[in-house]
């Protein structure tokens, strides 16, 4: 499928697809962003994915009509690879001491912990790109059951680590900060470290995995921190 | 050539002093924002009138009462905000290039006009270069805002100012204008036509909420709130929220959001807005990106 392109200033351009957030829209935003970085490097000096759009910044103006002839040429079925297999395991440490809104987001969902736990490390959820703080990965995934409205009053501090859950997503704070969202539980593995080349862990298309652990498990690995385990 | 560092010692601060380059560019992919001088106009001239590179590391200083200690000879350039200077005691000119000795105490004291001041250094600061940028933010430099006894690395230079370039005359009248020049965003077109004449008849009042990731504005806009996945933001991006608040994002914010986008203020408008002081007011004008 191909994108619908607009200009928004000289320098910025993006495309938008006007189809549900899926497996299938990754797939070609990724094959598209592969292709657009190859035929258009090294014009592209930034570039930002969201779930239906995807944008660049040129380092100069190009025709409009250059980058338009480009996307009528393009060919979404000749370049298109497959998602990656890489299954990324996270573990969780599910408790009150960890996520402090997990009993009361339980109870508004006339369900239990245990259950609420259960159902949020179920799936294997799609890591669609990063955002809103650095090393935040945005997943699609969430079981229609945990979709809950963002808290009306934001929460001051939001501890490192944190999973949570807001609106019809579920994300982990990789730093403390300020959020909306209700707190299920944290994770002791670091999501971001600046100092290395590649700061993050996990790449737009692989998969996560919540994995439950115990409070002295949770402890235990903040003490010897440990990398992600893949599958 | 060999270089002697320096350091530039925060005797006293306000809160918002930071070291600010050109910014971090290449790492949005892992959600890391963009930082970099609030207000880019200021902070190039900075560089230019020293002849550093455009990406040089500089000052930026959002408060008065700001007091520096230099150990080293340098050569430095004010620009932006209009302001008391001070160098030893003595009044100075709140921009251009000024010969530094070692001892030397600078003051920033009242801001007279605008709101941001940048003081470029030659060669710009050494502090460590973090992904290819010496720009603070939390999390990613150890430092995000300077604090008392903070010392900041230069190298040292006995080089002695040009007069020509000293005598440059800085015109801040750019900064005063309430015309802030913007291009329709993504969701422009999802308005109805009486809000989009509203967005360019209206004035619109800088409030308190402001820092270096977003200013909010003070009025509200009703609208049908709109749905949306999502989507890429960029320092200039007017977001409007569900509750009809303007949020302009500035140089640290985040990289994609989930705020209908409904302008993109111009890089020369930024820089203008960068400037503005909470009350103050500005009004949009649309320009055709093409």
């Amino acid at each position: 499928m191909i994108p619908k392109l607009s200009q928004i200033s000289p320098l910025l351009y993006e495309f938008e697809w006007n189809s549900e957030v899926s497996d299938k829209l990754l797939q070609q935003q990724l094959s598209f962003k592969a292709k657009l970085l190859h035929d258009f490097n090294p014009k592209i000096v930034d570039m930002r994915i969201g779930f239906k759009t995807l944008a660049i910044i040129l380092s100069h103006p190009i025709e409009f009509t250059e980058i338009d002839n480009w996307l009528k040429s393009f060919d979404s079925e000749d370049s298109s690879y497959p998602l990656p297999e890489k299954i990324r395991e996270i573990p969780v440490c599910y408790s009150l001491e960890t996520g402090r809104d997990l009993e009361v987001l339980a109870q508004s969902k006339k369900i239990t912990s245990a259950e609420l736990i259960s159902i949020h490390s179920a799936p294997l959820y799609r890591l669609h790109f990063y955002g809103f703080l650095p090393g935040f990965m945005y997943l699609n995934g969430l079981r229609k059951e945990l979709h809950t409205d963002r808290k009306s009053v934001p929460d001051r501090i939001v501890p490192s680590g944190s999973v949570a859950i807001g609106g019809t997503q579920t994300g982990i704070y990789p730093s403390s900060s300020p959020g909306g969202w209700h707190l299920i539980g944290q994770t002791p593995i670091s999501l971001f470290d600046p100092k290395q080349p590649i700061p993050v862990f996990a790449s737009a298309g692989e998969r996560i995995e919540f994995i439950p652990i115990t409070v002295q498990e949770f402890d235990q690995l903040k003490r010897h921190p440990q990398k992600p385990k893949f599958k | 050539m060999i270089r002697d560092i320096g350091y530039l010692n925060i005797v006293k601060t306000g809160p918002g002093t930071s070291v600010q380059d050109s910014g971090r560019i290449g790492f949005t992919g892992f959600g890391v924002p963009t930082s970099g001088a609030l207000d880019s106009r200021s902070f190039t001239w900075v560089n230019h009138l020293l002849k550093n590179k455009d990406s040089d590391a500089a000052l930026e200083i959002c408060q008065p009462g700001l007091k520096i200690q230099f150990d080293s000879p340098t050569l430095i350039c004010l620009a932006g905000a209009k302001t008391d200077v001070k160098l030893n005691g003595k009044a100075i000119a709140d921009h251009g290039i000024h010969a530094i000795y070692e001892n030397d105490e600078l003051e920033i004291g009242a801001f007279i006009n605008g709101s941001v001041l940048y003081l470029g250094i030659k060669n710009g600061f050494q502090t460590e270069k973090i992904m290819d940028s010496r720009s603070w933010y939390i999390g990613i430099s150890s430092n995000d805002y300077a604090e008392k006894g903070d010392l900041i690395p230069y190298f040292t230079t006995q080089e002695l100012p040009r007069f020509t370039a000293s005598k440059v005359k800085w015109d801040f009248s750019w900064a005063l204008q309430p015309i802030i020049k913007v291009y329709p965003g993504p969701e422009w077109k999802l308005l109805d036509e009486k809000t989009r004449t509203l967005m360019e008849e209206m004035d619109f009042t800088i409030s308190h909420l402001k820092d270096r990731m977003a200013i909010q504005l003070e009025e509200t806009i009703s609208h049908k709130p709109h749905e949306m996945a999502t989507a890429p933001v960029f320092p200039g991006t007017v977001q409007l929220t569900s509750g009809g608040r303007l949020i302009v994002l500035m140089k640290d914010a985040q990289i994609t959001g989930g705020y209908p986008r409904i302008l993109q203020i111009t890089d020369a408008g930024l820089s203008v807005l960068a400037q503005k002081r909470p009350k103050q007011r500005i009004r949009f004008q649309l320009k055709n990106v093409t």
